[in-house]
């Protein structure tokens, strides 16, 4: 079926929405000792990457702290045993700590950051029929930036939060002039933007209990949120001198929606040189929101003196889009980790590492239409950190260097769809993701505290 | 050039008026952090804390502790354009944003105690992070003032004393950009698909400074910043030739959401406890700038002359700002102490008194015409004053506060056409800030 230059690409501005995409770190984690124990690190993570993982744990950085990693997770996700690839997930991460005492109670401010290498987000729009893989497709690509700030008002407690940063998208599009379908080259057109990226903020809470000297317990709250796309365009003018054209169009739609979280964890320090993590993860899916555009149209092209030409088809207000519902379950993921201090001298420690984590898809089986890939995860992972301290007299404190690998395997799923006459029909589905990295932390102007133990 | 503005120039700066005119984004236009912006936006050689990182990333390395500032800022237009066809008042969103600003002493330790700082500001607008309004030229606006003021910012930096006075440091500022492309096209089953996607990508400009304390008997110091041109544009590109045998072309939705020009600022100031006064210049580049919008058809690379629609090429002139500003501290007791700050500044407008038409498509005319281009501007007299009370006791904080009036000075800007356009411009900014902050 043929369609008229401005029926087409108005359409294509409305289908402007995004494949969901949500938080990099909830899948490839953040800063390489916590990547490598399996993101259990709720009740004993301290320094830079507490902003994500538990701000409360900001308080426990005992000096300056900076630090600079960068990972890259590659996706081997197939159907039908052919590879659909997938884009990599890689960028640099890090952030910064600053402790100090506020009436002699000790408090931290916090920044965390990931920087994904190519741009701060990305929004990919295709057709409610392709397939695509919800939760790594486009997800991950995207920009993670939050500040916090914590204190530890009894030696037993410590409590912090902040918010992070995202940005929706609202727009007008004005395209007017006379465009010559017999020349494209010759229109005469010319347009007009107004188009805002608009904040929007999160927050993010934990509190971390130190029930005694080698038991530690923590809660902690990532809010929910969803980045809208509310786009209109209006496109009117003249068509090669034949008639006028106006196509106005109302879209709207939600992208990046991040669920509710509730952490709740524990830590335990077996024996002073062995400690061993569980965080569970209560994700609110079934608030998720489907990232199909609605949309509205007016068109109207009334046809010119002595009707079209016969080369010409004229558009027709195309039928409205009947979205498909997406219907996920609320999951609790576990982690485990461990922690080994295989080495401790007086300016050097190695540590051991390594974790697990369980993630059932949230997605309900799709017998029919749409088809959004999803499959349970298994990832494993290790890691080795050294920490080296006071090299040289010019950096008073402590360099950690730590590395991490990181193993997702997704076991081979068969959907069945009902009908025949499906889009895409019965598939396979399966895969596995690799995440290597590493992060350098410099702890300044002051002993480091050892990590648990 | 109007008599008012003659007596403007009169009244001392009227050779600034050989260089041309300016003005850009936040910090641009309001100054950054809690000193400058009461000072006539000098901080070359005089701002402290995380203000440096726009001023001047030299002078982080003075910083010695912990600060967290957070602020707010306030700015109301009232932009006057009057002539046949123009609206008078010309609609202007108030600019309302919050400050973040970071003062961190690098801890080290042997030769470089005390010798490093860095620091990080950011200054968002309440609402949005980045607007990209791209108007058709013939609608009269001011595209160099409201709308650069809805923009985030992020800058960063670090500072160095290498010792004999002097204090080197680099920086950078960032902003986001969008970038994308759809993709109209009928599949194999004739159906319409299509294919979006939009990036949002970062653009960073470098920054570069350097102070010197004379050794003089006089204690003199003088600074040097540079800051590298800053853009962001907003580019999507439309393509439906897979869409039917109609052949329609790629259609170009593009312009520059925001830009700062390249800037060189240089500043001398006499330091004498407890007061400083300080005596600045910045040269802007303007003529860098290609103006907001560009072609919704370029010309194929075979075919330059193909004869789409152009918009106004404006030639934006080099301008060179003058500021001068002051501040005495006054003991209030042990531990307090407040301060006084005062300054002005000059900003010349880059925009030309004549325009160029813009090539549009007359509907009723079914043919081309020339529309008058109405970008409106004007040179801006700037008077500042402001406070800050700083409490050095257990709870060691610093209140400060600052308010700024903006006269546009009165001129006519004429624009071609087919039908010209002549307006008078005029108006004033008024301008309130507040930042608190706490040292750990």
């Amino acid at each position: 079926m043929r369609r008229a230059p401005a029926l087409a690409l108005a359409s294509a501005l409305a289908l402007a929405s995004g494949v969901a995409s949500a938080n990099p770190l909830d899948t490839y984690g953040f800063g390489s000792r916590e990547t490598a124990m399996g993101g259990a690190v709720s009740a004993s993570v301290r320094g830079t990457h507490a902003s994500y993982y538990n701000p409360a744990g900001l308080a426990d950085t005992t000096g300056f702290e900076l630090a600079l990693g960068y990972f890259r997770a590659a996706h081997y996700l197939s159907t039908n045993g052919q590879d659909n690839q997938v884009d990599p997930v890689r960028g640099m991460n890090g952030g910064l700590v600053l402790p100090g005492h506020v009436f002699q109670v000790p408090i931290a401010f916090g920044i965390g950051v990931h920087l994904p290498d190519d741009r701060i987000s990305r929004v990919r729009a295709l057709r409610q029929e392709q397939p695509r893989w919800e939760m790594y497709d486009n997800r991950n690509q995207r920009l993670y930036f939050a500040t916090n700030l914590a204190l530890r008002p009894f030696k037993w407690l410590a409590v912090g939060g902040g918010l992070s940063f995202m940005s929706s998208t609202r727009g007008r599009l004005d395209i007017t002039g006379s465009a010559n379908i017999f020349r494209p080259s010759q229109s005469e057109v010319r347009h007009e933007v107004d188009a805002d990226l608009t904040a929007v903020r999160y927050p993010q809470a934990g509190v971390k209990v130190d029930l005694s000297d080698s038991v530690r317990a923590a809660m902690v709250y990532r809010g929910e949120f969803q980045l809208g796309l509310d786009l209109t365009a209006r496109l009117r003018g003249d068509i090669s001198r034949l008639t006028t054209a106006l196509y106005e169009l109302e879209t709207h739609s939600v992208n990046n929606f991040l669920p509710r979280q509730i952490v709740l964890g524990g830590s335990w320090d077996i024996r002073p040189w062995w400690t061993a993590n569980l965080d569970l993860t209560w994700i609110e899916w079934s608030a998720y929101v489907a990232p199909v555009a609605s949309l509205n149209v007016n068109l109207d092209i009334p046809p010119p003196q002595g009707g079209w030409p016969a080369t010409i088809t004229p558009p027709e207000t195309p039928a409205p889009i009947r979205l498909q519902p997406l219907r996920l379950s609320n999951r609790i993921v576990p982690r485990l980790g461990t922690e080994v201090l295989a080495v401790q001298r007086p300016r050097l420690d190695v540590a051991v590492r390594g974790g697990y984590e369980w993630a059932k898809s949230p997605i309900e089986r799709q017998t029919e239409g749409v088809t959004y890939l999803d499959l349970d995860r298994h990832t494993i992972s290790a890691g080795v950190g050294l920490a080296a301290r006071s090299l040289v007299a010019e950096i008073p404190g402590e360099i950690r260097v730590d590395v991490h690998g990181q193993l997702s395997v997704m076991p081979e799923e068969t959907t069945l769809k009902s009908r025949p006459s499906d889009f895409i029909g019965d598939y396979r589905a399966s895969g596995h993701i690799w995440n290597l990295g590493t992060t350098v932390t410099f702890t300044l102007d002051g002993a480091s505290r050892k990590e648990a133990p | 050039m109007t008599r008012a503005r003659l007596t403007a120039a009169a009244a001392g700066l009227a050779a600034l008026l050989l260089t041309g005119r300016a003005s850009a984004s936040p910090e641009d236009i309001f100054g950054y952090g809690p000193r400058g912006p009461a000072m006539g936006g000098v901080g070359t050689t005089t701002a402290s804390g995380f203000e440096a990182v726009y001023a001047n990333p030299a002078l982080l390395a003075a910083i010695r502790r912990n600060k967290l500032t957070l602020g707010f800022l306030g700015a109301a237009y009232a932009l006057d354009a009057r002539g046949a066809g123009l609206p008078g008042r010309v609609g202007a969103e108030r600019a309302r944003g919050a400050t973040v600003g970071i003062d961190i002493p690098i801890p080290l330790g042997g030769q470089l105690k005390d010798r490093v700082g860095a620091g990080f500001a950011f200054y968002t607008p309440t609402d949005i992070i980045v607007r990209g309004r791209l108007l058709y030229p013939e609608k009269p606006q001011f595209p160099l003032l409201p709308d650069r003021t809805q923009s985030l910012t992020l800058r960063g930096g670090i500072g160095v004393d290498p010792g004999h006075g002097v204090k080197v440091g680099v920086g950078f500022a960032a902003l986001a950009e969008i970038v994308g492309s759809v993709v109209v096209a009928t599949d194999a089953s004739g159906r319409v698909g299509t294919r979006v996607e939009n990036q949002l990508v970062a653009t960073y400009a470098p920054a570069l400074g350097a102070t010197w304390d004379l050794p003089v008997k006089e204690p003199i110091r003088v600074g040097v910043s540079y800051r590298g041109r800053l853009d962001a544009r907003f580019a999507v590109s439309i393509d439906g030739r897979r869409l039917s045998s109609l052949q329609i072309p790629v259609f170009n939705i593009a312009g520059l959401a925001q830009f700062d020009p390249e800037q060189l600022s240089i500043e001398a100031s006499w330091h004498r406890s407890p007061s400083v006064l300080a005596l600045g210049v910045t040269i802007k580049r303007w003529s860098q700038y290609p103006g907001p919008i560009e072609p919704t058809l370029p010309c194929p690379a075979d075919e330059p002359e193909c004869g789409s629609l152009v918009p106004a090429k404006v030639d934006y002139a080099n301008t060179l700002v003058v500021h001068v500003g002051g501040e005495r501290r006054v003991p209030l007791g042990k531990t307090t102490t407040l301060a006084l700050r005062l300054g002005a500044r000059y900003e010349p407008s880059p925009l030309p008194d004549n325009l160029p038409g813009s090539e549009a498509f007359s509907a009723s005319k079914k043919g081309r015409v020339v529309v008058p281009t109405r970008y409106f501007d004007a040179d801006r007299a700037i008077a500042s004053a402001g406070f800050g009370v700083a409490f050095r006791g257990a709870f060691p904080c610093d209140v400060d506060a600052f308010g700024q009036y903006h006269h546009l000075v009165p001129r006519s800007v004429r624009s071609d056409g087919d039908t010209p356009s002549d307006g008078e411009v005029s108006g004033r900014v008024s301008v309130f800030g507040m930042l608190v902050g706490v040292s750990f």
